[in-house]
């Protein structure tokens, strides 16, 4: 059985914004998802790992190598494929409601279908009563927990998170990191969760994929075997198996960051 | 359904937010400021129903011409002509706006030309109108659609390009097709610049029809100052002035800008 997600050999080069120097983002990447896997990549800031996701994402064209979601070639975005984005992404225009079922609508979904699709969503993230407010009227945490239904609803293959919680306080985040686990453990979607928060990789990976600092390529796998119920901030925090995973992970990751010096 | 009565009665009271008690009494102080200088120099000067009526003069004459039906008349037919000319001006305006924004090597194309015709005025095409069509309905009308079309494109051009590329992307990564990102990203983003482009084109429209009036001699508040001045009717001036920066006042301030504020807070552009 093939694996769900599958990076093949993707390299990838960009001229720079400003100064249109060539910049090598990515260097022969490789690695598979399976089905139901949750991956973390985590990496030093410009690694090009939010390259690599807007490569999966469809939204960056790229030539060298490939992505293949279930064996198609990713040459566009699609509904296969859920995005949720750091932040500023939700429509303004929208209740919470609408927002969560935007996807559903695209489909073509009658209303009165929706409904109760949506309001399952709303309550998986914890937004019961919060429905008809608009994205202006919620707080950062709350919105990126509107971001993440919305993506879950329209039940994509796999899930695609670009540090969904960089932008929210330290106490929100770590709630938020909590819900993504409790509805990792109810969902079993396949996701790739990037981030540069060591903590945050180690807590809700099963595999942790370090990237190296440019141009990116995955120097090592981490995995954590912690089962999924047992990941609660309070006990991981003493838990050795999670200190050393993120221990270890830290230590790559900081390789990378004083290289550079 | 009891909630729905709610929401609309909570939405009628955030609209009516934007007038005030103080604000009334604040311009009431103000007029009677105006009115009391005006009335002062009136008084002051030599031959003052040539030069300066004083008000009450002023106000009188507006009973002879509303008794007599011609101010009604007069009031009417500019209003109709504003209306008209706006609402073509607007229909055609906001989805050549819309359309031209949606291509950005199109919209910089068009930008500078739309730029162009932004500036050029209405009073400066009007001898080229009246070279086609005369001193007709038509040539006024097409003066208004001309003047409140630009803004109303520019802005709306302006705004669909100014909504934030991570919408566009996140509706793409939902499988929206481009049609329904038009529909349910461009447009709606677009929506706050559509309701401030069409408050300009009014504005400016407003302003035409009076020039228009004027040059073209076709009957209505621009026609009636004009002709004033002829007749050496100063009372009839000062009145048809009156009537036309109160009207606009009115419309603005109480149809318009609500308007507009209303749609800026509810499109949700308001980020905290």
């Amino acid at each position: 059985m093939s694996a769900k997600l599958i990076v093949d050999g993707l390299s990838h080069h960009y001229p720079d914004e400003y100064t249109g120097i060539d910049v090598h983002a990515l260097d022969n990447i490789n690695f598979e998802v399976e089905e139901g896997d949750f991956v973390a990549i985590v990496g030093p800031s410009g690694c090009g790992k939010t390259t690599l996701l807007n490569i999966l994402a469809g939204l960056l064209p790229y030539r060298v190598g490939g992505a293949y979601v279930d064996g198609v070639k990713i040459e566009g975005p699609g509904p296969e494929r859920g995005v949720v984005f750091q932040e500023h992404a939700i429509l303004p225009w929208r209740s919470v409601a609408r927002n969560i079922g935007h996807g559903l609508e695209i489909r073509g979904m009658p209303e009165a279908q929706r409904d109760e699709i949506v309001a399952s969503y709303v309550s998986l993230v914890g937004l019961d009563g919060f429905e008809d407010r608009y994205p202006h009227e919620l707080s950062g945490g709350m919105k990126q927990r509107v971001a993440v239904a919305r993506t879950l609803c329209a039940d994509p293959e796999v899930m695609l998170m670009d540090e969904p919680f960089a932008a929210v306080d330290a106490q929100t985040r770590i709630t938020l990191q909590e819900e993504i686990n409790r509805i990792a453990i109810k969902t079993k979607k396949t996701t790739v969760f990037i981030t540069h928060a060591v903590d945050e990789a180690a807590f809700l990976g099963d595999k942790c994929y370090v990237m190296s600092r440019r141009p990116g390529k995955i120097k090592a796998i981490v995995d954590i075997k912690i089962p999924r119920e047992k990941r609660i901030w309070q006990d991981m925090l003493a838990d050795e198996e999670f200190i050393a995973a993120r221990d270890n992970i830290l230590k790559l990751v900081r390789e990378e960051v004083t290289n550079d010096e | 359904m009891s909630n729905m009565l709610t929401e609309k009665l909570n939405r009628f009271k955030a609209f009516w937010k934007y007038f005030s008690a103080a604000e009334a009494i604040n311009n009431i102080l103000v007029v009677c400021i105006i009115v009391y200088i005006w009335n002062f120099i009136s008084g002051a000067i030599d031959n003052p129903a040539r030069y300066l009526p004083a008000p009450d003069i002023v106000i009188e004459s507006s009973y002879d011409l509303i008794y007599k039906g011609l101010l009604p008349v007069y009031f009417g037919e500019t209003m109709a002509r504003l209306v008209a000319g706006s609402f073509i001006g607007l229909a055609l305006g906001i989805p050549f706006g819309l359309v031209l924004g949606l291509n950005r090597t199109v919209a910089d194309i068009f930008q500078p030309i739309l730029n162009f015709f932004q500036s050029v005025s209405g009073i400066a095409i009007f001898p080229i109108v009246v070279i086609w069509w005369g001193n007709s309905e038509k040539t006024v009308l097409a003066i208004i659609l001309y003047t409140a079309f630009f803004p109303v494109a520019f802005n709306v051009l302006s705004g669909v390009r100014t909504v934030p590329r991570r919408y566009v992307q996140a509706a793409q990564t939902l499988g929206a097709s481009n049609w329904q990102i038009i529909k349910d990203v461009l447009i709606p983003g677009a929506m706050p610049h559509i309701a401030t482009g069409s408050r300009l084109s009014i504005g400016f429209g407003w302003r035409a029809v009076i020039a228009g009036e004027m040059l073209a001699g076709r009957q209505g508040l621009g026609w009636m100052i004009f002709t004033g001045q002829d007749a050496d009717r100063t009372h009839e001036i000062i009145l048809g002035m009156a009537i036309i920066g109160i009207t606009w006042i009115v419309l603005d301030r109480y149809l318009l800008r609500p308007f507009e504020a209303d749609t800026i807070e509810r499109w949700g552009l308001v980020q905290r």
